[in-house]
C-alpha cells in the first residue's frame, strides 16, 4: 500500500513536472559571444541582401536610420554581438521593433549582423602595422587637444575611446588626410557674434529657428538666443583641419592609425 | 406617534435636500446627438466634438477672444503627462467641460478640463507581437450619444462610455497577425461609425467598413482593391490584388447634402517595387467618394496612378465651396503626399486645380484629364533613384486647415528629397512587404525644410509660408480672430498671422507636435488652446485680466 502511495507520489510529480515544463517557456539556448558569421563573405552577402528586405525600410539603406534608429555606430557605441542579437531576437516591446519571426534561424539574425558591422567596423584586411606607443605619443600632440580617449583630451571634437571598433584604416586615413569631410551633428563649427561685439567659435551642440546651443573652444557649453546677438555664422567646413604629409608624415599616420586599432573602449559590456 | 412624526419629519427634510441639491447641480447635457455633429463647432465654438472640428474637416474655430495682439499673454493652465511610450497624434474631444482624449499604446483618458486631473483611463491589453507600421499611436475618439469610439492596434473598433470608460462592445475588423492595424479616429455619421484599417506596408487588402453605433454589428464594407469582376479589378497583375495594401488610416469629411462620405487611401503594396504589381493598382493613393448608407462608391479619383515611392493619399480632404473661374463649385480640397495640391468638384472628383505646392520631380503636371505627366527615370531600382519628394512626402497626415470666411487653405509643407531603392519582396503574411526603402538626401548643403504654407484653393497660388530650420509634422488650427496655430520641427509651438504669415508667439514645448493638432473651446468663459505635444497636454488661457 505505502509502496502505492509512493509510486502515486512520483507519477504525481513526473505529471505535475512535465506539466509545469510544458506551460513554461521554452528554455533560451545560450547566445555566442561573438558573431559565428563576422567576417565570412557569404554570411555577409547574405545579410546584406536580409537588411535590404526586413530592415532597411526603417534604418535606411545605409543603416545610418530613418524613422528606427542609426545602427551603424552600435558597436562603437559599445553594444555587444550577443546583445545585439538578442534584441534583433526579442524586439523592442512598445516600440515598432518587431521581434524576429521565430520561423527564421538564429544564422539569419547573425548574417545581417555580420553585414552590418561591415559599414562601420574595421575590416580582417586592416591588420595592424605601426608602432602603437608612438602612435600614442603623437595622437596626445596633434588630436588630444581636440579629442577625448579614456578619459583624457579634448571635448571639443567627437569622443574616440571605442573609435577602434567603429571605422576602418581607409576612412580614418581618409578623414584625417582630409580627402573626405564627416558631416557629424553637433561638431558644426559656429561663431556666435553677441551685441557688444563679443566673438565665441565653436561648434553647434544644437540649435532651432530662436536658438543656438554652443560649445566653444574653451569647451564652455552655452545656448544664446537668436534674437539677442548680433549673428550666427554657420561654416561650411569642418572644424577638423586636413592632416598632409607636412603635418603628419606617413610614418607617424601609420602609429596614430595603429594606436587608434586599440581603442575599443574600456567598459564594451553594455548589453 | 411620536416615532412617526419624527420619521415624517425626517423625510420632509431629506426630500427638501434633494431639492436643494438638484437646484444647485448644473444641469446634465444632453447626449452628443447627430445635430451636434452636424453643427460642428456651431456659432459658439464651445465644444469640440469630432475629429476634424466639423464634418468638413475646417479646424477653423468661431473664437475670437484670443486674438493676435493678446496671444502673447497666452499662459499654461496645467499639463497632463501620459506615462506612456510614444508620442500623442490625437485630436481630443472636448463636451461639457471634460477632454476625450486618445493616446499612445491605445491608452486613453477623460481629463477635468479645469485641472488636468484625469476622471478615467482606459488601458487596452494589446498583443506582443503588433505589426502596426510607424509608430503605436491613435489620431482620436469620435463620439455619439453617451458612447466614444476607437480603434485599436489590433484591428478592433471599441465603444467606451463616455461616463466610465468601460467598453459597451468590441467589434473586430481583421486579424491583426495578418498585417492588420487601425489608427485613425473613427467618424459617426447618422447611427453609424466609419473607420479604416491601416497595413500597407504589410500586404493587406485594405477596407473602409461602417459599424451599427448601437450594436457594434458591421453595415458595410468597401474594399479598397475590387475583387474579381469588379470594376478597377484590372488595374492589379495577377494576384497582387490580395495582397496591395491600400490602407485608410487617416479620417475622411463627410458632405451631409450628398450624404457623401470622402477618404484618402493609402499605397499599394510592396511600397517600392513596380514590377510585383504593374497596373494604376486602384483604388490606392486616391479619394473614393463613397454612400454614407451604403458604401457603394460615386466616383474616385486617383492622385498617383502605380504609385512607387509610398506616396500614401492619406492626408485630411477638406470641403468648402469655392469661387473658381466666376463660378460656385462645391470642392474637396487636398494637399497630397505626392507634392501636388488639389481642388477637386467633390460632386464629380473632377480636378479643378492641380498645382505643385513643394519641389516635386517624378511629375511635371497634372494633365486635363486629371492624369499625372510623369517625368522618366523615377521607378525604384537596385541602383536607386533620387525623386522630391522624399518618402514622407510633401505633407502628410497632420491635418491642414482651412478658413472659410477668407477661403484660404493652409498646409505644413516638407521640402524634402530621398533615393528610393527596390527589390523583389518575397510575402510571408503578417510580414513586412515593402521591396525596398529609401534614403533622405541630407548633406550639409541640402538639408530638408518644413513650410507653414497659405494656398489659394482656387488657384493654387502660395501666399505666404512661414520657413522652418526642420520639417514639421504638426496639424494646424485657425480661428476668427485670424490666427494659425502650428508647430514646428524643433519643439516650438506656434502662433501666426493667418493673413500675412507673421510669426506672432511661440514656446517651446519640449517636443515637437506629431500629427497631432491644437483644439480650441471654451471654459467658463475663457477660451482655452489644448496643445498635445510628445507625451504631455497642455492646456493654455489669457489671464483672467487681458480679455
Amino acid at each position: 500500500m505505502r509502496r502505492i502511495i509512493a509510486a502515486t507520489v512520483i507519477v504525481g510529480c513526473l505529471a505535475g513536472g512535465a506539466l509545469v515544463r510544458a506551460q513554461a517557456p521554452a528554455p533560451t539556448p545560450a547566445v555566442p559571444r561573438a558573431n559565428p558569421l563576422a567576417s565570412d563573405p557569404a554570411a555577409i552577402q547574405a545579410g546584406m541582401a536580409m537588411f535590404r528586405q526586413r530592415c532597411a525600410d526603417c534604418h535606411g539603406m545605409d543603416a545610418r536610420g530613418v524613422r528606427g534608429p542609426d545602427l551603424t555606430q552600435v558597436w562603437a557605441s559599445g553594444r555587444t554581438d550577443d546583445g545585439l542579437f538578442r534584441t534583433v531576437r526579442r524586439g523592442i516591446p512598445g516600440t515598432e521593433m518587431p521581434a524576429t519571426n521565430l520561423r527564421s534561424p538564429d544564422d539569419e539574425v547573425w548574417k545581417i549582423l555580420a553585414y552590418l558591422k561591415t559599414l562601420s567596423a574595421p575590416t580582417a584586411a586592416d591588420a595592424p602595422v605601426g608602432n602603437v606607443a608612438n602612435g600614442e605619443r603623437v595622437f596626445r600632440a596633434q588630436c588630444a587637444s581636440c579629442h577625448r580617449v579614456n578619459g583624457r583630451g579634448g571635448r571639443i571634437g567627437p569622443e574616440l575611446s571605442r573609435i577602434g571598433s567603429a571605422r576602418s584604416r581607409t576612412a580614418l586615413t581618409r578623414r584625417i588626410r582630409g580627402a573626405e569631410e564627416e558631416w557629424i551633428e553637433g561638431y558644426e563649427p559656429v561663431t556666435v557674434t553677441t551685441k557688444t561685439g563679443q566673438t565665441v567659435r565653436g561648434v553647434k551642440k544644437n540649435s532651432d529657428a530662436f536658438s543656438v546651443q554652443v560649445m566653444d573652444t574653451r569647451e564652455r557649453i552655452q545656448g544664446y538666443v537668436r534674437s539677442d546677438v548680433q549673428t550666427v555664422t554657420e561654416a561650411k567646413q569642418s572644424a577638423m583641419p586636413a592632416f598632409d604629409v607636412t603635418r603628419l608624415p606617413e610614418n607617424d599616420l601609420n602609429d596614430v592609425l595603429a594606436y587608434m586599432a586599440t581603442l575599443k573602449g574600456f567598459d564594451p559590456a553594455v548589453r | 406617534m411620536r416615532s412617526t412624526s419624527t420619521l415624517v419629519r425626517l423625510a420632509l427634510v431629506a426630500s427638501l435636500a434633494t431639492v436643494t441639491l438638484t437646484a444647485q447641480q448644473p444641469a446634465v447635457p444632453a447626449p452628443v446627438s447627430n445635430q451636434d455633429l452636424l453643427n460642428g463647432l456651431g456659432a459658439d465654438g464651445a465644444n469640440w466634438l469630432t475629429f476634424g472640428g466639423n464634418y468638413a474637416n475646417h479646424r477653423f474655430s468661431p473664437l475670437t477672444q484670443i486674438t493676435p495682439e493678446n496671444v502673447g499673454k497666452l499662459q499654461p493652465q496645467w499639463t497632463f503627462q501620459t506615462g506612456t511610450l510614444g508620442n500623442f497624434e490625437t485630436t481630443t474631444l472636448v463636451r461639457d467641460n471634460v477632454l476625450y482624449v486618445t493616446g499612445p499604446q491605445n491608452v486613453a483618458w477623460a481629463v477635468d478640463a479645469r485641472s488636468g486631473r484625469q476622471i478615467w483611463r482606459y488601458r487596452r491589453e494589446l498583443p506582443p507581437n503588433l505589426t502596426a507600421c510607424c509608430g503605436l499611436v491613435n489620431r482620436g475618439f469620435a463620439a455619439l450619444g453617451d458612447r466614444l469610439f476607437m480603434v485599436t492596434l489590433d484591428a478592433h473598433l471599441l465603444a467606451l462610455d463616455m461616463k466610465t470608460g468601460a467598453i459597451v462592445w468590441d467589434a473586430t475588423l481583421a486579424d491583426y497577425t495578418q498585417g492588420y492595424a487601425a489608427t485613425l479616429a473613427p467618424v459617426v455619421v447618422k447611427d453609424k461609425v466609419i473607420v479604416g484599417v491601416a497595413g500597407g506596408e504589410y500586404g493587406i487588402r485594405g477596407f473602409i467598413d461602417a459599424y451599427s453605433a448601437d450594436t457594434g454589428k458591421q453595415a458595410w464594407r468597401f474594399y479598397t482593391i475590387p475583387g474579381p469582376g469588379e470594376p478597377g479589378f484590372n488595374s492589379w497583375q495577377g494576384d497582387s490584388w490580395k495582397i496591395g495594401g491600400t490602407g485608410v488610416w487617416v479620417t475622411g469629411a463627410y458632405d451631409p447634402e450628398q450624404n457623401l462620405l470622402f477618404y484618402g487611401t493609402g499605397n499599394p503594396g510592396p511600397d517600392y517595387h513596380s514590377a510585383s504589381r504593374e497596373g494604376d493598382n486602384l483604388y490606392s493613393c486616391a479619394l473614393v467618394a463613397l454612400d454614407a448608407d451604403t458604401g457603394k462608391l460615386k466616383w474616385h479619383y486617383q492622385f498617383t496612378p502605380h504609385d512607387v515611392h509610398d506616396y500614401d493619399a492619406t492626408e485630411v480632404p477638406i470641403l468648402g465651396d469655392l469661387m473658381i473661374n466666376g463660378q460656385l463649385r462645391k470642392t474637396v480640397m487636398f494637399a497630397n503626399r505626392n507634392g501636388f495640391y488639389y481642388t477637386l468638384d467633390r460632386t464629380t472628383g473632377r480636378v479643378l486645380v492641380a498645382k505643385p505646392f513643394v519641389q516635386t520631380t517624378w511629375a511635371k503636371s497634372i494633365d486635363a484629364q486629371g492624369r499625372p505627366v510623369l517625368e522618366p527615370g523615377h521607378t525604384p531600382d537596385e541602383k536607386g533613384e533620387t525623386t522630391c519628394p522624399d518618402l514622407t512626402g510633401g505633407t502628410n497626415f497632420w491635418p491642414p486647415s482651412f478658413d472659410p470666411r477668407t477661403k484660404m487653405f493652409f498646409v505644413n509643407a516638407r521640402e524634402a528629397c530621398a533615393t528610393f531603392y527596390a527589390y523583389k519582396p518575397e510575402y510571408v503574411a503578417g510580414q513586412r512587404f515593402t521591396g525596398g526603402a529609401q534614403q533622405v538626401v541630407n548633406t550639409r548643403d541640402n538639408r530638408p525644410w518644413g513650410a507653414l504654407r497659405a494656398i489659394d484653393p482656387a488657384t493654387g497660388e502660395r501666399k505666404w509660408e512661414y520657413a522652418m530650420p526642420t520639417p514639421s509634422r504638426a496639424g494646424l488650427l485657425t480661428t476668427a480672430s485670424n490666427l494659425l496655430f502650428a508647430g514646428d520641427g524643433d519643439g516650438n509651438f506656434l502662433a501666426l498671422d493667418s493673413v500675412s504669415g507673421k510669426l506672432l508667439w511661440r514656446y517651446q514645448m519640449g517636443s515637437p507636435l506629431h500629427g497631432t493638432s491644437p483644439v480650441t473651446y471654451m471654459l467658463d468663459g475663457r477660451q482655452h488652446l489644448l496643445v498635445p505635444a510628445g507625451t504631455s497636454l497642455t492646456a493654455w488661457a489669457l489671464p483672467a485680466e487681458s480679455r
